[in-house]
C-alpha cells in the first residue's frame, strides 16, 4: 500500500473531482496512463460505483486495465461527503465519504487482493476506523493489514 | 469435489466479477465444489450463456432481457455483504438442483 496515494481532508464538491484528485496521485507516480481519469470518469457516468455497506457508504470507482500500468488502491478520505449513484440502484444517490479509487490491471491475477477489499469495505468497523483516521499512514497501515 | 463453472457479470466484465468470483470459489470450496469462473460484460453474456460451458450466471450489473438457457442470479449481497449467506445459500440450492 502506498501511503503517497492516500488523501485525508480532501475538499471535493463532486464525484468527479475526487476522482480527478486520486487520480493524478496515480498518475504522479505512474500507475496509470493519461487516459485513465477520463476513462474512470465516463465509467462511472454509465456504470456508477457507489455502495452502501449498512448506513456507511463507499465508492469504488474504476475502469478497464488498458488504461493501467501497475495495479494500485487510492483512498480518498473527504471532509464532507460528495454523491455518487449505487452501483445497485442507479437512480439513488449515496453521500459517501470514503473513496477506493482501483487500478486493476489483471483481475486473474488480483482476485484474491479483489477479495480481501471488498472483505475490508463490507467490515463497517474497519471503514470507521478509516473514516476517523488523522493521518495517512494511518489508513495505509488499516488498509495493509487487511489486504496483506 | 464436484466442479461447477460460473458466468460473472459485471459493468466492465473485470473488477467487481472478479470480486463475486473470488468469494464463490473460497466459499463454495467449503461446501466440496471447485468453481470455475469466467468475467463478462452484460453484452457478452447472452452469447456466452447459450455456449453450454456455463451452469449459472451471477450478475452485479443488469443484464439484458434474454433467454438465457441457465439460473441467473444476482450478486449485489456479494458486494455489500448484506444478504451474503442468502446469496450463497441460493447459489447453493441452485447448483444442487443442476447436479441432480
Amino acid at each position: 500500500m502506498d501511503a503517497d496515494l492516500i488523501k485525508i481532508n480532501l475538499d471535493a464538491t463532486t464525484n468527479s473531482d475526487v476522482i480527478k484528485a486520486l487520480g493524478e496521485l496515480m498518475k504522479r507516480k505512474e500507475y496509470v496512463k493519461d487516459s485513465y481519469v477520463d476513462a474512470v470518469l465516463n465509467r462511472e457516468a454509465t456504470l456508477p460505483t457507489g455502495l452502501n455497506i449498512g448506513g456507511t457508504c463507499v465508492a469504488i470507482p474504476h475502469t478497464d486495465p488498458v488504461h493501467v500500468n501497475a495495479p494500485a488502491i487510492a483512498v480518498g478520505l473527504l471532509n464532507t461527503p460528495v454523491k455518487f449513484h449505487s452501483m445497485i440502484a442507479p437512480d439513488q444517490e449515496l453521500d459517501v465519504r470514503v473513496v477506493f479509487l482501483l487500478a486493476v490491471k489483471d483481475p486473474k491475477e488480483q482476485v484474491e487482493l479483489l477479495t480481501k477489499l471488498m472483505a475490508l469495505f463490507q467490515n463497517v468497523e474497519t471503514l470507521q476506523k478509516i473514516e476517523m483516521a488523522n493521518e495517512r499512514e494511518e489508513i495505509a497501515k488499516i488498509m495493509e493489514k487487511a489486504i496483506s | 469435489m464436484e466442479k461447477v463453472n460460473i458466468l460473472s457479470v459485471c459493468g466492465s466484465g473485470t473488477v467487481t466479477s472478479s470480486m463475486v468470483a473470488g468469494k464463490l470459489k473460497e466459499k463454495l470450496k467449503e461446501k466440496g465444489y471447485i468453481v470455475s469462473a469466467t468475467e463478462a460484460r452484460p453484452t457478452e453474456a447472452l452469447n456466452l450463456a447459450k455456449s453450454g460451458r456455463f451452469d449459472l450466471i451471477t450478475f452485479t450489473s443488469p443484464l439484458a432481457p434474454g433467454d438465457y438457457g441457465i439460473p441467473t442470479i444476482n450478486a449485489f449481497a456479494c458486494l455489500t455483504g448484506i444478504g451474503e449467506d442468502e446469496f450463497l445459500a441460493e447459489v447453493l440450492q441452485t447448483i444442487k438442483n443442476i447436479k441432480k
